[in-house]
This record gives C-alpha cells, sequence and structure tokens, in this order.
C-alpha cells in the first residue's frame, strides 16, 4: 500500500443509517492488508458533523440517502462547512442516478456502489487518497 | 456476446476520475474471470511498472507492491518485456517460474492489450488471474472494452497534461496559492478536500512545465491568467 501523509492507524468514518452497513464494511475492513485502519460510525449527519469537528477523521464514507436528507447533496457540505479537509466517499447500492455526476461540485472526491466495496477497492481507496501528489520541492511555504 | 460490454453503458460516460476508472477496469478484469489487473504506460527500456507514475491504475496486492518496496515492479520479467514489440492483444500461460509477477500473486494466466494515445504514448492493460486462456472472441472484446474505457480515460484523465490554459477551478486554486494560502486553507475556502486541491496543483505544475507553487504562480502571472 502506497502511503502518503496520512499517520496510521488510518480512521474512517461510516456515515450509514443502516447498522449492517457497519458490520459489513468492518468485515471488509479486517481483510485489507497493510497498516491498521480504525472505523468510526455513525447513523446520522449532525453526529458525523461533530464527529469531523472533533478532529483525527481521516477519510468519510457517507451513505448517500440519510434519513431525513435528500442525498449527498445537502449532507456532504455540511462535512465541508464543519472545515472537514479528508477524502469524502459517497457509498450507495445505486449510482446510476444522473446527479451523481455533480459530485466534485459538492465537495466529494469519489462515488462507489456498495456491492463493489471490496478488499482491492478499499487498497485503491487508501493509496489513492494518501498519497502526496506533490514532490517536496512543492512545500508550503514558498515566500 | 461474452458478457464483458455490460459495463459499459452510462458508467463509461460517466467517468470523471480515477477512481471510477479503477472501477471501471477492474469489472472488466473480474467479469472475465481475472481477479488482478494493472494498467502502466510501456517505457522503452525493460525498467518494469513504474507504479509511482500517477496515471497507473491497478489492483495488484499490497503484498506484491510491498515486496517491490518502490522500485518497479517486474523489471527484467519476460511476460512484461513481450508487451512492448506487440500491438495486439495476447494470452499467456506460461509454466510455472516463467514469470516472477505471475508466480507471487498465484496468477496463471495473462492477457495484455496494448494501449496507445493520440500523441503516441503506449499504456498496456494487463490482466491476470487463475482461469485459463479466454478464446480469441472473447479475447477480441476484452480488447475493444479495454481500448474504449482507455479513451475516456484519456480524455478525462491524460489528456489534462497536455491541454494548454487552465479552468476556472484550476485558477482559483492559483489565485488563492498566490496569496499565500496553504492546500488546507483552500480546501476550507472552496469546500474541498486537501487531496482535490493537491489534484487541481499537480496538475497545473504539468500543464505550465514547472515544478513548485512558487514557479507555478510566477508563470500564471507572466501568462496573465491571474492578474
Amino acid at each position: 500500500m502506497t502511503t502518503g501523509q496520512t499517520e496510521y492507524p488510518l480512521k474512517i468514518l461510516l456515515v450509514d443509517d443502516d447498522p449492517a452497513e457497519h458490520l459489513l464494511l468492518r468485515r471488509t475492513l479486517e481483510k485489507v492488508d497493510g497498516p491498521p485502519i480504525e472505523l468510526e460510525y455513525v447513523a446520522d449527519i449532525e453526529s458525523a458533523v461533530e464527529c469531523v469537528k472533533g478532529g483525527g477523521i481521516d477519510m468519510v464514507f457517507l451513505d448517500n440517502r440519510l434519513v431525513p436528507n435528500n442525498d449527498f447533496r445537502e449532507t456532504a457540505p455540511q462535512l465541508r462547512h464543519a472545515g472537514f479537509i479528508g477524502p469524502i466517499g459517497i457509498i450507495s447500492s445505486d449510482i446510476s442516478g444522473s446527479y451523481f455526476q455533480e459530485f466534485p461540485e459538492f465537495g466529494v472526491d469519489f462515488r462507489i456502489n456498495k456491492n463493489e466495496i471490496d478488499r482491492a477497492a478499499i487498497s485503491f481507496i487508501i493509496a489513492e487518497y494518501t498519497r502526496n501528489q506533490l514532490s517536496d520541492n512543492c512545500a508550503e511555504d514558498f515566500s | 456476446m461474452p458478457e464483458a460490454a455490460y459495463h459499459l453503458g452510462t458508467e463509461l460516460g460517466r467517468a470523471v476520475n480515477r477512481m471510477d476508472f479503477f472501477r471501471l477496469f477492474k469489472a472488466l478484469a473480474l467479469g472475465q474471470g481475472f481477479q488482478h489487473f494493472v494498467l502502466f504506460e510501456v517505457g522503452g527500456e525493460d525498467e518494469g511498472i513504474n507504479l509511482r507514475n500517477p496515471h497507473v491504475l491497478h489492483n495488484l496486492p499490497d503484498s506484491l507492491i510491498d515486496a517491490a518496496g518502490g522500485r518497479p515492479l517486474g523489471a527484467g520479467d519476460e511476460l512484461l518485456a513481450a508487451c512492448k514489440p506487440s500491438t495486439a492483444a495476447y494470452g499467456v500461460a506460461p509454466g510455472a517460474g516463467a514469470s516472477r509477477i505471475l508466480d507471487a500473486i498465484g496468477a496463471a494466466t495473462m492477457i495484455a492489450v496494448p494501449l496507445h494515445t493520440v500523441a503516441a504514448r503506449r499504456y498496456c492493460l494487463m490482466m491476470l488471474g487463475d482461469r485459463g486462456l479466454p478464446e480469441h472472441e472473447t479475447l477480441a472484446v476484452v480488447a475493444l472494452d479495454a481500448a474504449l474505457i482507455f479513451q475516456r480515460y484519456h480524455d478525462a484523465i491524460l489528456s489534462l497534461d497536455s491541454i494548454s490554459g487552465l479552468n476556472d477551478r484550476e485558477i482559483q486554486i492559483v489565485r488563492w496559492t498566490s496569496e499565500g494560502k496553504t492546500s488546507a486553507e483552500i480546501a476550507i475556502i472552496l469546500g474541498l478536500s486537501e487531496h482535490t486541491v493537491n489534484s487541481y496543483i499537480a496538475t497545473v505544475l504539468r500543464k505550465l512545465h514547472v515544478v513548485n507553487r512558487a514557479q507555478m504562480v510566477a508563470s500564471a502571472l507572466r501568462s496573465g491568467l491571474i492578474a
């Protein structure tokens, strides 16, 4: 697994109103090789906002439809407004809706169908979204 | 008709980032009974697969990548060398010990689909697994599917390096960088992830042929992209 700037263990927050999804994702994460991953779980966007405000969350898997919200277009921006700058991935049992094409405009990094989430997909997501894309000579302080 | 084309409907046209293309190539591989795939740029020398190339996509097992230790994968491997002179898709089922890559992941069969960009850059999609060699008809469909996905990957991702000019989001990010904002600060301002901001910066660096933020801002100022 390619590692970037993230300090391990990587902490992933799952936001899903179906507790069964928590169990399924936990079992999938246990199969992933490499550095340890901690999984936090909340069932609604209000709890998720409080969780990211508390700090320490590296990545969020956000269920598309969280009752009573409509879809990610209502929920993902709440995490961004709370100051969360880690990757947000939308997970759903159906990502075929045309509105999914708008995901970059709502601060979302990727979308994935729940039945596509397996060990390989998790490994790719972690490698892709924790790698340092900029070389060492691209430091922040360039003054 | 083999089932390889099942995912090339709306999903193909909607793919916009590397995660989407990872999903498409993975679906193509799994749909044909291959457990692993790797899309890589074919170099001129026998240097193996550079997994640090930002355009490489794969679902190779972590154990194989960790064993490579950051070095190119499969340098000197006959399986890789065979794809260099090839311009047509082919499959091989080498005997045990003939390929370190196949042995390392316990695969028995590999198919390779050479792919090319309009700028004559060469790529190859390899699929590896423990199924038997596909029939020619299946191989032809896989090659077509791979070419269609790759063409979209080129249009959405690879071609960004050669497009001149910056889009609105890129200009926003260069402008905030010129104000001394860090990637994290820009992410908060624009409601994006830091990863996305750095991704935009990396693209701008390649477009402007510069290597750091100071040069990026100076180049953008000189060319009038920002005031």
